[in-house]
């Protein structure tokens, strides 16, 4: 019976090639468009607690409020891209956690104005440089910029490593700490005084998302 | 003779290598030359955490100025803007304050047009100049100065 089936199998070894090929081509297209398709603003902030600062990278250069109207994906920074198994294997965890927090935990005792400390955790600096390629020599950086892009440089696999968000404090998120206050005040003085900017901001927001 | 070929071909490969690496090592700048930090120093002459957390060096901030600390003098708002880009750029991060005319940065008296050190001090703690009038509201619109 094995040796049939074998047989089988060696007679048609280019069919089973082939079939073998596409479905591999197949899996890689799903897995392409399947990424590809999740990586956006519009998918993320489903279960992302996000509105802010969705709203923050609309005002930015990196999220289409440029000359150009160039966009780069939330991925794009916020993703490991050192290996495509490690993209998707962060990609799939933060999804899990952060659809269990949206549904199951409470997203409002989220503290983001504290957070923001660890800002450079958040950011792939692999992510801003893959754009970003000549940031130790393109001349249209200040002086003052170069010098601290090779002290970044200089601090690179040491215990005091910085990350690019450390000095680019909103970057791809323009206006964040103000968007931040407008959804959750920093100090109670302003509780209640910004909801005017808040509504604004979710009504720019759900036509921009729509 | 094909060998011989492959050889070559594999030679030239590990030279062209060799020679992408040492390419790559000439581009990266060597860092400026370094003023050792003394624990005394360290107590005469304090940084912001927010500083050192980026692990800045004297001559980061004091630029041409020597390198001895003793003769090191104010670097001015220039010296702060060469980092912090502009006054109106400082004002526009905390825009949310201006709804309520609380904005440091943009006050109704002042605008975007303070000298940065009318507040802020880098190696001693930093007095803000609103309390001199606003003593017991300043605590209310905003955290202590950094």
């Amino acid at each position: 019976m094995m040796k049939k089936i074998l047989l089988f199998i060696k007679s048609k070894l280019f069919l089973f090639g082939a079939a073998g090929v596409f479905i591999g081509l197949l899996f890689s297209l799903a897995m392409y468009e399947g990424l590809h398709r999740t990586s956006d603003d519009k998918f993320c902030i489903v279960c992302h607690e996000m509105a802010p600062m969705v709203a923050a990278y609309h005002n930015d250069v990196h999220g289409g409020a440029g000359k150009t109207g160039i966009k780069v994906t939330c991925v794009t920074c916020h993703l490991p891209h050192d290996n495509v198994l490690a993209y998707i294997a962060t990609k799939a965890r933060n999804g899990v956690v952060e659809g269990a927090i949206h549904f199951f935990g409470n997203p409002d005792a989220i503290d983001w104005h504290a957070n923001r400390a660890n800002k450079e955790h958040f950011v792939e600096d692999e992510g801003c440089i893959g754009c970003h390629t000549n940031y130790k020599t393109n001349t249209n950086i200040s002086a003052k910029g170069l010098k601290m892009h090779a002290h970044y440089e200089s601090l690179k696999n040491t215990d005091k490593k910085i990350g690019c968000a450390s000095c680019h404090a909103e970057v791809g998120h323009h206006g964040l700490k103000s968007m931040l206050n407008y959804y959750k005040p920093e100090y109670p003085y302003y509780n209640g005084k910004l909801d005017k900017q808040k509504e604004e901001v979710e009504k720019k927001l759900s036509e921009t998302l729509k | 003779m094909r060998s011989k070929k492959t050889l070559f071909s594999i030679g030239v490969f590990l030279l062209l290598s060799a020679m992408s690496l040492i390419g790559s090592e000439a581009a990266t700048p060597s860092p400026a030359k370094e003023i050792p930090i003394s624990a005394e120093m360290k107590e005469k002459f304090p940084i912001k955490a927010h500083h050192a957390k980026l692990s800045l060096k004297c001559t980061d901030c004091h630029e041409n100025q020597g390198d001895n600390p003793e003769n090191f003098k104010l670097i001015g708002d220039e010296g702060c803007l060469s980092c912090h880009k502009s006054k109106v750029y400082l004002a526009e991060r905390l825009k949310f304050m201006d709804t309520l005319h609380v904005n440091p940065h943009n006050s109704i008296h002042d605008g975007p047009k303070l000298y940065c050190d009318e507040c802020h001090f880098e190696h001693q703690k930093s007095d803000n100049m609103c309390l001199s009038c606003h003593s017991n509201d300043v605590k209310l619109w905003m955290r202590e100065t950094p």
